[in-house]
């Protein structure tokens, strides 16, 4: 078995006699698009709501808080699905959270929300690490859409226009006053965590 | 002795004048209306107010920002009654009509200050605890001690532990844990008595400081109650809320208005005229 493997290696360090460069860098770069394209594509297809709603978990629970709410169905149309608000959208920071989401796959496998009893019991501890996220990179995925520089504060209700100048003086984050926008607010908040 | 009863009974008959005179109505014709918006507040009370995961609020109030400052708009408030009737809101059930508006007048002489409300209080309540009277109309004014009594009005007197509050105690009133209100109400019952009392650590209807009368009519389905009170003094602004307990209604399921202000021959949400 090892004398194969060394035996692999050494052709694979070999320079080709029988093949052109040309013939060897055309086949590298349309392989290389070939699989960047469906890398790519197949990781595209798992930021789609079809995706994220195919398992009952999201899909008796969250999804259908969401369906109430403003981000899913409003007067203009525009709809946010899951990823726009959960999957940053610049490709790094997609990659770790895509690496970082693998986890609940675990999750999924060994069932930690497969009943409504244990989404409720998860909900506080699933929210929190979602807000932190946030927190953390200035709602950065809210901002995809929204900003201060882009509001007109005289075509918001009077109190949200109060309360915008109040988060722009305090230079506060999105995430720091809009929690459950689009799904419910887990119960036992923490004064700290509001 | 027929000499004495005589003069008693003069004299009697002199401060009777003497106070129907003092307590002599303003001509309310030459007194501008300001409305006022009273609404059904659901389980929403101070602590429900200053929380920030149930109130976003809180950020403002912090900042010395009132209820009305927020949420008067337009000449109505900009709640979300939808959430408000809602059963996490209101797990009894909201009743028919969610809002409407309450004209309040104000006037004063040297001696008194007078408050007119003038409102049409609809049917459809959600609850009807109250079988003798059919409405009730409160003024209640804060002092200086209470917590943000500029601010939010009534609400630092109204509790989650209080009666007719989901669990709570049905024994215990409203209370303020600072300072304390100045009340007086008119319940439409024939020959019903006039509330003059006060909330300290529990609520009180009578023994106040006010020396309220008040006196209420209804013509169609129009309301108009009007309240005398001692003058608080000239030039002072005075914060004041508003309950209407309509439809045979108790406890929380009144409607409220924010907390305003009445200028006294000064500033304020409502000017009192001089007569």
């Amino acid at each position: 078995m090892a004398s194969k493997i060394a035996g692999l290696l050494t052709m694979l360090k070999k320079p080709s006699a029988k093949y052109s460069l040309f013939a060897l860098l055309s086949v590298g770069f349309l392989s290389g698009i070939f699989f960047w394209g469906g890398f790519n594509t197949a990781m595209e297809a798992t930021n789609t709501l079809d995706f994220c709603i195919s398992c009952h978990e999201m899909h008796d629970n969250v999804y259908q808080e969401y369906k109430k709410t403003i981000h899913f169905t409003n007067r203009t149309g525009v709809r946010a699905v899951c990823s726009d608000c959960h999957v940053p959208k610049d490709w790094s920071h997609k990659m770790l959270r895509k690496i970082q989401a693998s986890g609940e796959v675990w999750g999924k496998l060994i069932g930690t929300i497969d009943t409504p009893a244990k989404f409720e019991a998860n909900r506080l501890r699933l929210a929190t690490n979602e807000w932190t996220r946030m927190k953390a990179n200035d709602s950065r995925e809210c901002r995809n859409c929204h900003s201060f520089e882009s509001m007109d504060p005289e075509r918001q209700k009077l109190r949200g226009a109060k309360m915008h100048k109040i988060g722009q003086d305090e230079k506060k984050t999105c995430i720091d006053c809009h929690k459950g926008i689009a799904h419910q607010k887990p119960k036992g908040m923490k004064e700290d965590d509001e | 002795m027929k000499k004495k009863t005589i003069s008693t009974l003069v004299l009697g008959a002199i401060l009777t004048m003497g106070s129907q005179l003092a307590f002599a109505a303003p001509d309310w014709s030459k007194v501008p209306k300001r409305d006022v918006s009273v609404f059904h507040p659901g389980v929403t009370p101070i602590e429900w107010v200053m929380k920030k995961s149930d109130h976003s609020g809180t950020a403002g109030l912090k900042k010395g920002e009132t209820c009305v400052g927020c949420h008067e708009e337009k000449g109505t408030l900009n709640f979300n009654f939808k959430r408000l009737a809602d059963k996490e809101l209101e797990p009894k059930g909201a009743p028919v009509t969610m809002i409407y508006p309450v004209a309040v007048q104000a006037s004063y002489d040297a001696a008194n200050l007078y408050i007119r409300l003038t409102f049409k209080a609809p049917a459809g309540g959600a609850d009807k605890g109250d079988k003798e009277n059919e409405v009730k109309a409160t003024v209640m004014f804060p002092d200086a001690k209470v917590t943000q009594a500029e601010q939010v009005g009534c609400w630092a007197a109204c509790h989650m532990d209080a009666r007719t509050m989901p669990g709570a105690d049905e024994k215990k009133t409203k209370y303020t844990k600072d300072g304390s209100y100045e009340l007086m109400q008119w319940r439409s019952a024939k020959g019903a008595k006039v509330g003059d009392g006060k909330v300290t650590t529990e609520r009180k209807m009578d023994g106040g400081t006010l020396g309220a009368k008040a006196e209420g009519a209804k013509a169609g389905d129009v309301y108009t109650v009007t309240f005398t009170r001692k003058n608080p003094g000239e030039g002072k602004t005075i914060p004041f809320g508003l309950a209407i307990h309509g439809d045979h209604a108790t406890g929380r399921f009144h409607h409220v208005s924010l907390g305003y202000t009445l200028g006294i021959g000064a500033t304020g949400d409502v000017k009192a005229v001089k007569q």
